[in-house]
């Protein structure tokens, strides 16, 4: 299935046409709008909203239902909402492209199917200390500690927000919810009635198109089914290679059913296949060689969750959610099979008006298998399954009524490498009058190991001295431990104006036993097998510790009714030193100039008359000095015409400032430099046969 | 891709396009909730009659008012262009704390505001502003007009007797198409 739908997608003429005539047709409807009559009369016989009668209004259907961020303002976590306009608005594609709107947060593309992701500094390859959850499911790969980019995926139009948490999340999410969270929520199917078509097209995404199907009775029971497919080309690289071209395709569904006392049952479940082009270094031990090969990791994917929950009162309920969910990954030098079912319960109550009282528990088993496909790659053992198991508890305090809250509790956690992990928080949270909030946090959360810290056997080549070639032996260490982290964050929100709200946070990180590499033995000669060669061993420890400080200020402005204006500048430094026993010279340099330090984001949407939005978005990264990248400066643009209430059509254009810049380094082999890209879409509505 | 191919999907787009030609300007604009809700804000007030109150309330403006965090957007504004109220100008007003109220004839308290509800209801009583809201359970906690979105349709829920004691007398016509109507008192201190 995936080799046809790659086949229809995969061709760059058509894509340019396509956004030609697009472009062509935006142009044609321009002088449409410039006689358009003033916004609020433009259906002709078509009342007014004010003009309908209460009944009218009641049975009116709603197109896009969308959670406001607002709930999130009274909240004692640095939290930002990024809802399913702001979505639509950014042109984005992709769930890490999507992660560049909200502050604190660092996406650098690493080529075309890669991303490195941080939150609060620490990006890289594989995100590390991110927990990224879609519905309540984690994405997280215990493999390696973070996140496969490219194998995750939702339809984009059914996000209903994502929500992303800067800091440590350990209380509620658990271990590895370190640096942060990233929540993907999707809608309801209630919110998704209806066919929904989307097709576009680009010189990077070069062809992706979606359906969906939402049918059911519009109250207590409803469904979705939908399929998308994309495909994306290369980035741009100085050598002239084309390695990073990728595709993938995913199809899934969603129930839900409600009754009127309160109780919901969800079902959902995704299928996803993908081929992401990507180059490797492969050592070969005789002859001794490094040679960089290119090929896919060819990922697929299968996942089922259900979630009840019921509501007594609205101060008393609960949820009980299991999922299953099964990876499996092929690349030119690893596979990796792994099955993952989890169940968690979570109940709430309040007590007496002043406690708020949460407690859950939760279990997780995941087998998984490794493949080895090359001699100087391998896990030991090639089969382990993750266990974990956990409760929790915490309590919402009133301490002074309307004014002043305080929530402590703390997560206990046990897992098949470190045994109990104990993650407690305290929060307080102040609201000294309407349209202020201040807070302050203390909370303590763990990275448990990963299968690669403690199981990874690798051989490179590293050079040959004297005609005797070098190899680096990267062996697991079992007794890598978890790195602990405890964080200290405050945060004040504030309505400085009736249409301008301001959010700053400030945060002094304390890392423990963050990882880097020890050596084992020095260098020693082998004669087997032949030719003699050296072996240098080294292997994974908690050799770095120290403190990471920053803020973010994100400000949102609406200077009219028809233009926003919002942005936001982070900043992160670190402080970390390397703790004696450790080796490892450049791991402080790395964790410190891997992520930048200054970020500036500022972003415009204007509303035309007649459904036209015009948006840019302006965004600074400083440098990377650890991997030698430069500071960059680039702008997104994009422009979004609602032909009517069935057709959207839109071009946005992204990395404009500069035909391509480098945003993070690519092992082996040059930076992948990302390139200006251009993109159409058209996301047609047919009407739904719905009454 | 052949040409051919390549050919068939660009008459694929144009066919998409073409078929909806028809169906593009029949339709009304597409409604947001926030659209909806809007419209509601305004239309309440023709159900809704305030007690004489002299000089202390702007006597030339009917004032729609947003208390915190604003979630209309341009909606609130684009909905009330032009239009009047029993011969007054319709405005609409954001509003950052409850003492700005006093001017207003209807309040729409933002889901921002739901931890600080209680205070903002005792500050507001024996007030004659209407208080909307989508904050759940707003009905409950003593406010008048609680938004219910159900499925796809935005519909409301009034409390009566809140309504009553703030002086507001509410049409029958309004508590007909109302979801629910609760005749509970606030909540006792």
């Amino acid at each position: 299935m995936g080799t046809v739908l790659h086949a229809a997608l995969v061709d760059l003429t058509a894509a340019v046409r396509l956004a030609v005539i697009a472009v062509t047709f935006l142009l044609a409807m321009l002088p449409a709008f410039a006689l358009a009559g003033p916004p609020e009369n433009d259906q002709a016989g078509a009342p007014r909203l004010t003009e309908l009668s209460l009944e009218q209004l009641g049975d009116l259907e709603v197109t896009s239902v969308s959670k406001q961020p607002e709930e999130v303002w009274r909240t004692a976590v640095a939290v930002y909402v990024i809802t399913q306009d702001d979505i639509r608005r950014s042109g984005a594609t992709s769930i890490p492209e999507i992660l560049r709107l909200a502050p604190g947060i660092e996406v650098a593309r690493i080529d075309s199917d890669h991303w490195a992701v941080g939150v609060r500094g620490f990006g890289d390859q594989f995100s590390k200390s991110l927990l990224v959850m879609i519905d309540g499911r984690s994405l997280y790969t215990p493999l390696f500690a973070g996140m496969y980019w490219p194998a995750h995926d939702a339809l984009i139009e059914d996000i209903d927000r994502v929500e992303v948490i800067r800091g440590p999340g350990g209380t509620i999410w658990g271990a590895n919810a370190v640096n942060g969270v990233v929540n993907i929520i999707t809608r309801s199917a209630a919110e998704t009635p209806g066919m929904l078509m989307s097709i576009g097209s680009g010189n990077i995404d070069r062809g992706a198109a979606a359906l969906r199907y939402g049918g059911g009775n519009g109250s207590s029971l409803n469904y979705r089914a939908y399929g998308k497919g994309v495909s994306r080309g290369p980035q741009f690289h100085s050598d002239g290679s084309r390695f990073d071209d990728w595709w993938m395709s995913q199809a899934g569904f969603r129930t839900d059913w409600q009754d009127a006392a309160g109780q919901s049952l969800t079902l959902q479940g995704d299928v996803s296949r993908g081929s992401h082009g990507q180059r490797v270094s492969i050592t070969s031990h005789s002859p001794p060689a490094m040679i960089a090969a290119d090929g896919a990791l060819d990922a697929s994917g299968v996942n089922l969750l259900a979630r009840w929950q019921r509501d007594f009162t609205p101060t008393r309920g609960f949820r009980l959610q299991g999922y299953f969910d099964r990876t499996s990954w092929s690349a030119p030098n690893f596979g990796e099979t792994r099955e993952t079912f989890d169940i968690d319960f979570v109940h709430h109550q309040t007590l007496a008006r002043r406690h708020s009282l949460t407690w859950g528990a939760g279990a997780r088993q995941s087998p998984s298998r490794f493949i080895q496909t090359i001699p100087t790659l391998d896990f030991t053992p090639h089969r382990e399954t993750g266990s974990i198991y956990s409760g929790f508890a915490q309590d919402e305090m009133l301490v002074r009524r309307d004014r002043l809250w305080l929530t402590v509790g703390s997560k206990l956690e046990h897992n098949n490498y470190t045994g109990i992990e104990m993650e407690p928080t305290a929060r307080l949270l102040w609201i000294p009058r309407s349209g202020q909030t201040a807070w302050a946090a203390v909370t303590r959360a763990v990275r448990t190991p990963s299968r690669i810290e403690r199981g990874i056997v690798s051989r490179s080549l590293t050079r040959a001295v004297a005609a005797v070639p070098v190899f680096l032996d990267l062996v697991g260490n079992p007794d890598f431990s978890a790195e602990r982290m405890t964080g200290y964050e405050a945060g004040y929100r504030t309505l400085v104006a009736p249409q301008l709200y301001l959010d700053a946070a400030a945060f002094h990180n304390r890392h423990e036993g963050l990882s880097s590499f020890g050596l084992l033995s020095g260098a020693t000669l082998e004669s087997s097998p032949p030719p003699v060669h050296a072996v240098v061993r080294v292997s994974y420890v908690n050799g770095v510790s120290g403190s990471s400080d920053g803020f973010e200020i994100s400000p949102d402005w609406r200077p009219r009714q028809w233009w926003q204006l919002k942005g936001s500048y982070s900043y992160v430094r670190f402080d970390l030193v390397t703790t004696p026993g450790s080796i490892d010279v450049n791991a402080v340099a790395r964790y410190e100039g891997a992520s930048p330090h200054h970020q500036v984001r500022l972003q415009t949407r204007v509303d035309l008359p007649r459904g036209t939005e015009i948006d840019g978005a302006y965004r600074y990264v400083s440098a990377l000095p650890a991997l030698l990248v430069a500071g960059y400066h680039t702008a997104d643009a994009r422009i979004g015409w609602r032909v009517s209430s069935r057709v959207d059509l839109s071009v946005s254009g992204q990395n404009l400032l500069q035909p391509h810049h480098a945003e993070f380094a690519h092992s082996p082999g040059p930076a992948v430099e990302i390139s200006r890209s251009v993109y159409a879409a058209l996301t047609w509505r047919p009407a739904s046969g719905r009454p | 891709m052949t040409r051919r191919a390549r050919l068939s999907s660009i008459a694929a787009t144009i066919l998409v396009l073409l078929v909806d030609v028809g169906g593009l300007f029949a339709q009304g604009a597409p409604h947001t909730e926030y659209d909806i809700k809007a419209a509601y804000l305004y239309t309440f007030g023709r159900f809704v009659e305030w007690p004489p109150r002299g000089a202390s309330r702007d006597a030339a403006n009917f004032a729609i008012c947003v208390l915190g965090v604003d979630p209309f957007g341009a909606a609130l504004d684009a909905t009330l262009a032009g239009a009047t109220m029993r011969g007054k100008k319709v405005v609409g007003k954001r509003i950052v704390t409850p003492k700005d109220a006093l001017d207003c004839h209807v309040l729409f308290i933002s889901a921002s505001e739901e931890r600080q509800l209680d205070a903002i209801v005792r500050a507001l009583d024996k007030t004659d502003i209407l208080t909307v809201s989508d904050i759940p359970k707003f009905a409950e906690r003593g406010g008048m007009i609680q938004f219910i979105t159900a499925g796809q349709r935005v519909r409301f829920e009034i409390n009566l007797a809140v309504a009553q004691d703030a002086g507001l007398s509410l049409s029958s016509d309004l508590l007909k198409v109302a979801s629910a109507v609760r005749r509970d008192r606030r909540p006792a201190e």
